[in-house]
């Protein structure tokens, strides 16, 4: 656990200052086709200060996280802050007090989970898919653990220490189709904890296991889908990256102020009147988020950020200099990946909010179109122009699920397509499997119910 | 540096480890950092790294640290050779053995701060003064890193390098209307030239102006793209990841993996690992696995000449190891056709600058839109396009290549022509 030497130099601040003491350890084995390719371990830690003044920001780091090392950061931070007020000379007023975020420990960081329970864990699971499955070419079983520990001090009061574990089983299939061609799926299986917590037993994945293995032997004899526009249902796992690529990024206060199409639709209607979109901080249905979030790097006390409420966008999402620029609350979104990293502008548990509608009644209201189950990655620009993958999905003729698509990919403009959806079901599935990137990665949560709507298809 | 890594190399001989590899390096950092064309941060990193790697009855522990003081380096060494005798012993691991060792140092003589202030002050006026429109958010950096690499085969590497960098990511806003953000790296070992003048970027700013207004493609239909050097990895990387690299070898998910020697493309491709061009800011002088980088040729007149292979990928397979491991230096032989010719060739196609893609699976199969990308009509550039949706099969279309340019962009990290490819499904909405 980090020691605190960051309080002891609070009276040292001059400018608004803030100090803060981190370091992530990545665990990591992976097994291809039984080859044992990965198997290591990563630490990086260290301190860095950012100090503000006259409308810029000087920032330092050094992995030397001792008294000495605090206060050589803090002096490189402030004459890097001297030399950017000196050159640019903005002569802005200094960022003012907030609502400072004041939090300890939440989860406590347990014992090292040694490597070789996570090498043990992935041999089990290989073994099991290999005694099983006939029909693969190829298969992939990663254990990782990313830890994350905090220590924090803001020059308005704010004092934080956070420890976020991230355990993590990624499982993927490869199976070749009849002409030879590999198709794979894969699936994340995790979530916030210690990994010898979430997973005690491997036999635990078997069904996990069994579905994989089934969806990849209907996408192994899958079709291309009709490229164009269609009738799809989006399903849950896919509504989280749809809320996080297509409107989220386009919502951040810098995206904003670089004119994404968010900056002019503050209060608009861009969506059916079905759909509400919430940046969770740390509690969603009174049990914590996937990733909760309570203070943020810029010692901010986090709140949820309401950013569709019934089809209006309602706000953004902001760091302490874009609030005042725009005259909002700072509501805990900025947040820095390593201690060698600034607090940028970032989503903590983006979700699309639950409907009413079952998924099956909308299954069924489908003719001819298709339902697109999980994604694999996603990208979307501040036109609100998205492309996401297809990993896992399926055509619908006359309400019944029929063949399994080979890969494809949606696309679309988010406010024109989120003003298509006519129906929301009851569902509710997160997913913190990935990373998020903006210069720096991030971990984040995604989640949302499934939609129906229309979108242009990549295919044949 | 040299005393971290001979410790660390003697400490894990001593607990009896068969083989290891040291890599120990620092460096600083300098960068500065605008939005919306404005200065907002200017940073600062000092920064250490351990590499370790030891092998003990052919079982392997990678382990990484950022500190370098003797009780992290103990702990580090300690908990690598554990991590490696719970690991599954496999006779494909190795390190490198003893051929020549060098010392390497490509220094500029150190940061010019106030010059790349300057230069990066000079690049936001620019966009102010000749592209009003534009918005960019950008760091540029000086940067210095000192590596020494040891293994327990008498293996002895020394680099020490300096350089600039910059990436913008922009777009241009005209009322309610904006282009797609598009981004561009470039590297320098000098600042001669204002930063706007290396590479695509002046083009790309440019047409990042022109991208405003936009026009649907209005139907589907099969035809013509002509990809530019600045949308690398909509076909490169792809390749790399996907048919040439260790991971995709070792799994038997490669369509390459029976290839080697055999036509993969048009006889027009010559596909390259060029970290020791002088093009290349800080290539690769030596490889992970501890051999001195050379370039080599991954596709030679269409046929496939080497894998991405590492020493474990190239033990494991049976097929030969790759000559670097700099997967991004990547070169393409420049054609014979002219960028304009291969333009006016075009009856119906688009100009793509950046691609918005899923990552591919192992078929090759790829859909995604063209960002920042121009309708090609009857040997035209015209319109920029949105909501353009393209499908292909990366294998298939490198079969017949119908031009690549005799000009070529160098930005410091890739040097590469204009590529027509033919048979891509082009569907609007």
């Amino acid at each position: 656990m980090l020691r605190d030497f960051l309080s002891s130099h609070k009276g040292a601040f001059k400018d608004y200052t803030e100090l803060r003491a981190q370091i992530n350890t990545n665990q990591r084995a992976v097994l291809v086709s039984g080859n044992m390719v990965a198997n290591s371990q990563d630490s990086e830690g260290g301190v860095s200060a950012r100090v503000y003044r006259g409308g810029t920001f000087g920032f330092a780091s050094s992995a030397t996280y001792t008294p000495e090392g605090v206060k050589n950061v803090l002096s490189a931070a402030a004459d890097n802050a001297i030399f950017m007020d000196s050159q640019v000379k903005k002569g802005k007023p200094p960022l003012p007090d907030t609502i400072s975020g004041n939090k300890g420990l939440v989860i406590s960081p347990g014992l090292a989970v040694p490597q070789s329970y996570l090498i043990d864990f992935i041999q089990a699971i290989d073994a099991m898919i290999v005694k099983k499955f006939r029909n693969l070419s190829s298969r992939t079983v990663v254990a990782n653990i990313l830890n994350m520990e905090k220590q924090l001090v803001v020059s308005d009061g704010a004092n934080s220490h956070f420890y976020q574990p991230r355990s993590m089983v990624y499982v993927v299939m490869t199976a070749d189709t009849s002409d030879g061609v590999p198709v794979e799926l894969y699936r994340p299986l995790g979530r916030l904890g210690h990994f010898n917590e979430i997973f005690t037993d491997p036999n635990l994945l078997e069904r996990e296991l069994d579905t994989l293995y089934e969806s990849l032997m209907k996408k192994r004899d899958g079709i291309f889908p009709k490229a164009g526009l269609n009738k799809v249902i989006l399903g849950p796992k896919m509504a989280g990256m749809l809320a996080h690529e297509a409107i989220g990024h386009t919502v951040e206060a810098d995206a904003v102020l670089n004119g994404s199409v968010a900056s002019f639709n503050l209060n608009k209607q861009v969506a059916s009147e079905l759909v509400s979109m919430v940046d969770y901080a740390h509690t969603y249905n009174g049990e914590p988020c996937p990733l909760p979030v309570y203070v943020d790097d810029e010692g901010i006390a986090a709140e949820d950020a309401i950013l569709i409420k019934d089809g209006i966008l309602t706000g953004y999402m902001h760091n302490r200099d874009t609030a005042r620029q725009l005259n909002a609350k700072p509501q805990g979104n900025a947040r820095a990946f390593t201690f060698s990293d600034e607090p940028l502008i970032r989503m903590r548990n983006t979700a699309i909010v639950p409907g009413v509608s079952k998924l099956e009644d909308m299954i069924a209201s489908v003719d001819d179109g298709y339902y697109l189950v999980s994604s694999g990655n996603g990208q979307a620009d501040q036109t609100g122009e998205f492309t996401f993958s297809v990993e896992e999905g399926y055509e619908i003729k006359n309400g019944k699920i029929g063949r399994a698509l080979r890969e494809t990919s949606v696309s679309g403009v988010a406010f024109d397509m989120l003003k298509t959806i006519d129906m929301v079901s009851d569902d509710m599935h997160w997913d913190i499997s990935g990373f998020c990137g903006k210069k720096q990665p991030m971990t984040c949560g995604m989640g949302g119910p499934a939609m129906r709507c229309d979108i242009n298809l990549g295919g044949k | 540096m040299n005393n971290v890594a001979q410790y660390a190399l003697e400490k894990a001989l001593k607990a009896g480890v068969n083989k290891v590899s040291v890599q120990v390096s620092n460096g600083r950092k300098d960068e500065f950092n605008i939005e919306a064309n404005n200065f907002s941060l200017m940073r600062t990193l000092f920064e250490d790294e351990l590499t370790l790697k030891v092998i003990t009855n052919n079982r392997k522990g990678t382990m990484s640290i950022n500190k370098l003081d003797k009780d992290s380096v103990d702990g580090a060494v300690e908990e690598c050779i554990a991590m490696a005798k719970a690991s599954a012993p496999d006779e494909a691991e190795d390190i490198a053995p003893l051929v020549k060792n060098e010392n390497f140092s490509r220094t500029i003589g150190g940061a010019d701060k106030q010059k790349l202030f300057s230069r990066t002050q000079e690049f936001i006026q620019e966009l102010k003064d000749k592209y009003p429109t534009v918005s960019t958010d950008m760091q540029t950096e000086f940067n210095h890193t000192k590596a020494i690499y040891l293994n327990s085969n008498g293996v002895e590497f020394n680099d020490e390098a300096e350089w600039y960098y910059a990436q913008p990511m922009f777009s241009a806003k005209e009322g309610e209307a904006s282009s797609s953000f598009n981004y561009y790296a470039v590297a320098a070992d000098n600042l001669d030239k204002p930063f706007m003048d290396l590479g695509m970027l002046r083009t790309l700013i440019a047409e990042s102006e022109r991208s405003v207004k936009t026009r649907m493609v209005d139907d589907k239909f099969v035809g013509k793209i002509i990809l530019t050097p600045a949308c690398d990895d909509m076909i490169w990387y792809t390749l790399l990841w996907n048919f040439l690299d260790t991971s995709s070898m070792i799994s038997g998910t490669s369509r390459w993996k029976d290839a080697l020697s055999t036509l993969v493309a048009d006889k027009k491709l010559t596909f390259s690992s060029s970290p020791l061009n002088p093009d290349m800011i800080v290539g690769e002088r030596f490889t992970s696995d501890g051999f001195l980088s050379q370039d080599f040729d991954y596709i030679k007149d269409g046929m496939l000449n080497s894998y991405a292979l590492n020493l474990y990928g190239a033990n494991k397979t049976g097929k030969p190891r790759a000559a670097n491991s700099a997967l991004y230096n990547i070169e393409v032989a420049a054609g014979d056709t002219s960028l304009s010719e291969m333009i006016k060739g075009v009856d119906k196609g688009i100009l793509i600058n950046r691609f918005s893609g899923a990552s591919p699976g192992p078929s090759g199969d790829i859909s995604g839109v063209a960002k920042n990308s121009f309708l090609i009509e009857n040997g035209k550039v015209t319109d920029a396009v949105s909501e353009t949706m393209l499908s292909f099969n990366v294998v298939d279309i490198l079969q017949n290549i119908p031009a690549i340019s005799k000009e070529r962009c160098v930005n410091g990290i890739t040097v590469l022509p204009w590529f027509m490819f033919d048979g891509i499904t082009i569907s609007g909405k």
